[in-house]
């Protein structure tokens, strides 16, 4: 069997403002023999919640335009839930309407470039669960004394007719994975709903009131870390909590980890390697407290 | 077991199948006709689900009171044959001339000598979940399938029965005083000719039977306070397992409020796309009822559309809202969750003020919908009768008690859902119906 | 007082039929977070009423209810029973806003990073530096170019170099 390779699309966010996450997630991939691809001249894929609501067919013109320089052997990755959504999405809508195909060929044509919906999209947590076993092979510390929230976020799921993963309202992918990992997943209250990170566009009260309840059903069901798996769950949960703590009464202290971070621990690398020192809530007090060995 | 009566001879039979008021309004129509009618019900007693009812709209009479009578004629009338706890395997033939094989099994009781005492049930140590509750209680391996079920003979659940399962027991036997207890009965089967119409009664499941996805996010089987619309009819009935006294399943309190969520499963693109029919008329029931158990109860009713339209129907709504404290939403609601003392929380808007609005309530009773009854798929492979895209018996749209299939006729529920009045008047036309093929020729 | 307008209607209708089906259960303000949190002012039932009777002036000129409101969490299109697109006659009628020029400032500053740099985040010389000391590979971003032209194609540039209210 050929050896595992995807084209790897990194978005905005992580490479330009969050460049430990894509360390610890290249390290990962790395170590599970998967291949990823890095391509020259990707554009913001557009946010899904952003540059789409604004104009839906310039979305869909610059979408095509990235997954047109695909290599289109094997498909492409993610690790940014929201440019997940916008490729799969991408792909949906000109697959499902001619019209859009025609008219987004139109103005890729003008660039030389075309597109025919074929490439297929993953998230990064897609090819995890798919290869559990190779996870299982390569542990070298079970992630014991971890009580995970898991947060599954919004566009890893829905809309569920363009995801087509993971079950819309009872998921279970990433729970089985931090599971494989050794850790434990705790229920919480709000498990299911939003971040409240796009509301942050248009109100940022509301969106802090929505992460602050989500922060308060974690840390009520005994939770001492949160996983996520897009880096706009990832900076509301993390950046955040500083900032509830001064206008609440709240002590919000909740390290927050991206999934691959967790997985590179568990398959031995040291938190030195991975840049948790660029975290803004220190994970070294959990580390120590449940006596994790680092 | 016939009976020469008015009977011609060399006439041709009816049989019906399914034991509910349908298939049983249709066969004591024929059977007054003087036509002879074989009856064939798969539970253990005939009465089907209007049995599990406490009371009916929109008179709120008692239904077994109404059911009762009906049950007893049917056992007694000398034109009708009933085969109970049996099944139809083989049907052959054509309108006029059916011949048909019926599966007839073992109750391991001997008909003529049970006298339905109750003694065996008493002795027996196998508790089973009990199905007519809804399985919310448990009865033994040797039961009736409900209190005042006919015929009045107690039936041995082989699956559940310690002698065929374990070589064990044996207790029924040594305590019958009529030694009714028989374990080497056999399954018998029965072969009719000359039948010469067919009815299909075979009534419905509600969407809880299977497994489905759109209970979940009302939390069924999760939160002990959530129970469907059955289940609380159950509860509500002196009967059953809470003798009339509403009591919430997690701490056995009273409530003091209850949510009544419409649309549960049906009007729904992603599970039933039809409407369930009866759900908003017996839901407005069930919250008389449960007022009239307890006067301080507020009752809420959460709908897309309140379905009301027969005789009587609307101002029966009317009445629940001026005079049984039932207040009603055009809300349906999207998830239900719970709070620390197992309360639900109902999230719904108030169209009065366009609010959104949280409502803590101490159960939460679900209207879920009507599907077809177990082993239709089969049952219409049997007859060679179509189903519809619902699985359905299939019928003409301005035919309702017609199938696909000449000679054999349908009525009630597992053509359509309906209410018991329709589902009364359908069995009569339906039994009309079979009654031409017979006498016609 | 709001009136129809009928042309709006028809043009939200053709983009997007499922719009018809809604019969107003309230399923998605029952289930949407954040009408649970405004208590109702945002309410995405009373959006697509708005757009079934083609009030263009509610819902574009006043914005009540503020279509910006929406998380994106798509939590009502998977509950709807008539299954309508909601959130995609929300960013349809976002999009018209958007032509109007009638947008939060965030959405500004994003298209228009974009539209210039070709990502919404440009890369500063100490995330180039915090990079290569992570090991990581250096990023040959797309061409401005290009992105350009599409943008100048879709007729994006235009709204966006109008400048924003």
């Amino acid at each position: 069997m050929n050896k595992m390779a995807y084209d790897l699309f990194l978005g905005c966010v992580i490479p330009a403002r969050l460049p430990y996450l894509e360390v610890s997630s290249r390290k990962v991939f790395e170590k599970l023999g998967i291949e990823l691809r890095d391509v020259d001249g990707f554009s913001c894929c557009p946010d899904p919640t952003g540059i789409e609501l604004i104009d839906h067919e310039t979305w869909l013109a610059l979408g095509a335009r990235n997954l047109s320089l695909c290599n289109n052997n094997g498909g492409v990755i993610s690790f940014c839930s929201g440019c997940v959504e916008t490729l799969k999405g991408v792909n949906y809508f000109i697959n499902k309407d001619i019209d859009a195909m025609q008219k987004v060929n139109k103005y890729l044509k003008k660039i030389g470039k075309t597109y025919e919906g074929k490439t297929e999209v993953k998230h990064f947590a897609q090819i995890l669960y798919e290869n559990l076993e190779k996870i299982k092979e390569n542990i070298e510390k079970p992630l014991e004394g971890f009580k995970i929230a898991v947060h599954y976020g919004c566009h890893y799921l829905r809309p569920s007719e363009i995801i087509q993963w993971d079950d819309p309202f009872a998921p279970v992918t990433l729970d089985e994975i931090v599971k494989t990992l050794g850790a434990e997943s705790i229920e919480y209250e709000l498990k299911m709903e939003c971040c409240g990170n796009p509301l942050d566009k248009s109100d940022s009260d509301l969106s802090l009131q929505m992460i602050d309840n989500k922060l308060k059903a974690i840390y009520e069901a005994g939770a001492n870390c949160v996983v996520v798996v897009c880096p706009a769950c990832y900076q509301q949960f993390e950046f955040n909590q500083r900032e509830l703590n001064k206008r609440n009464d709240s002590e919000y202290n909740m390290p927050i980890f991206y999934l691959s971070e967790l997985m590179a621990l568990s398959f031995g690398f040291k938190p030195e390697e991975l840049g948790f020192n660029f975290h803004r809530i220190k994970p070294k007090e959990l580390f120590e407290s449940i006596g994790f060995n680092i | 077991m016939m009976s020469e009566g008015n009977l011609e001879k060399n006439s041709k039979s009816a049989l019906v199948i399914g034991g509910g008021i349908a298939g049983i309004q249709a066969a004591l129509d024929l059977a007054d006709m003087g036509i002879h009618v074989d009856m064939v019900e798969k539970k253990p007693n005939i009465g089907g689900r209007m049995a599990q009812l406490d009371k009916t709209f929109p008179t709120n009479d008692c239904s077994i009171c109404i059911l009762a009578p009906k049950l007893s004629e049917c056992s007694r009338h000398p034109n009708i044959t009933l085969y109970s706890y049996s099944e139809v395997q083989k049907v052959d033939g054509k309108s006029g001339n059916f011949s048909v094989d019926i599966l007839k099994r073992a109750r391991y009781v001997k008909e003529d000598e049970c006298i339905n005492c109750g003694v065996c049930v008493e002795k027996c140590p196998m508790r089973v979940i009990d199905e007519f509750d809804r399985q919310l209680r448990k009865r033994r391996a040797i039961y009736m399938y409900y209190l005042q079920g006919v015929p009045a003979i107690m039936t041995i659940d082989k699956d559940k029965c310690l002698w065929f399962t374990k070589n064990a027991c044996r207790i029924c036997e040594k305590v019958c005083e009529r030694e009714a207890i028989d374990f080497e009965q056999q399954d018998q089967l029965i072969k009719l000719n000359n039948v010469g119409s067919i009815i299909v009664a075979t009534g419905y499941n509600l969407i809880e039977d299977i497994d489905n996805e759109v209970l979940r996010n009302y939390g069924y089987q999760k939160y002990r306070n959530v129970v469907t619309a059955l289940e609380f009819e159950r509860l509500l009935s002196a009967s059953g397992p809470q003798d009339g006294h509403v009591k919430r399943l997690s701490d056995g309190e009273k409530p003091k409020k209850i949510a009544y969520l419409q649309c549960i499963g049906s009007r729904n693109d992603r599970s039933r796309k039809y409407c369930s029919s009866i759900c908003c008329m017996y839901t407005t029931k069930e919250a008389m009822i449960a007022y009239e158990h307890n006067n301080e109860l507020e009752s809420y009713v959460f709908y897309i559309d309140m379905r009301a339209g027969g005789k009587g129907f609307q101002s029966f709504i009317q009445r629940g809202e001026n005079d049984y404290n039932i207040k009603y939403f055009k809300s349906k609601i999207a998830q239900i969750t719970i709070d620390n003392k197992e309360n639900p929380i109902i999230v719904y808007e108030d169209l009065d003020n366009g609010e959104i609005k949280k409502l803590q309530v101490d159960l939460a009773v679900l209207a879920t919908c009507i599907i077809p009854p177990e082993g239709i798929e089969k049952m219409s492979e049997v007859l060679g009768i179509e189903l519809n895209e619902y699985r359905f018996v299939k019928t003409p749209p301005f035919d309702s008690v017609e199938t696909s299939k000449g000679g054999i006729f349908t009525c009630g529920c597992v053509h359509e859902p309906m209410d018991i009045p329709r589902s009364v008047s359908e069995a009569s036309g339906a039994a009309a119906r079979a009654a031409e093929v017979i006498r016609g020729g | 007082m709001s009136v129809i307008n009928y042309e709006f209607r028809n043009e939200v209708l053709k983009h997007n039929a499922s719009l018809s089906y809604c019969y107003q259960c309230s399923t998605c303000s029952g289930g949407c977070p954040v009408a649970l949190l405004t208590e109702g002012k945002y309410n995405p039932r009373k959006i697509i009423e708005e757009a079934i009777l083609g009030l263009k002036d509610k819902l574009i000129e006043s914005q009540d209810p503020n279509p910006w409101l929406c998380s994106t969490c798509q939590k009502c299109v998977e509950l709807c029973p008539q299954k309508v697109e909601l959130t995609e006659i929300f960013t349809l009628i976002k999009n018209l806003c958007f032509e109007e020029q009638k947008f939060p400032e965030a959405f500004y500053s994003q298209g228009k990073a974009v539209f210039d740099n070709g990502v919404a985040i440009p890369y500063s010389n100490s995330i180039v530096a915090r990079r290569k000391n992570l090991g990581l590979p250096e990023i040959k971003i797309a061409s401005v170019e290009e992105i350009k032209t599409l943008m100048n194609e879709t007729n994006f540039a235009k709204n966006i170099l109008r400048g924003n209210e």
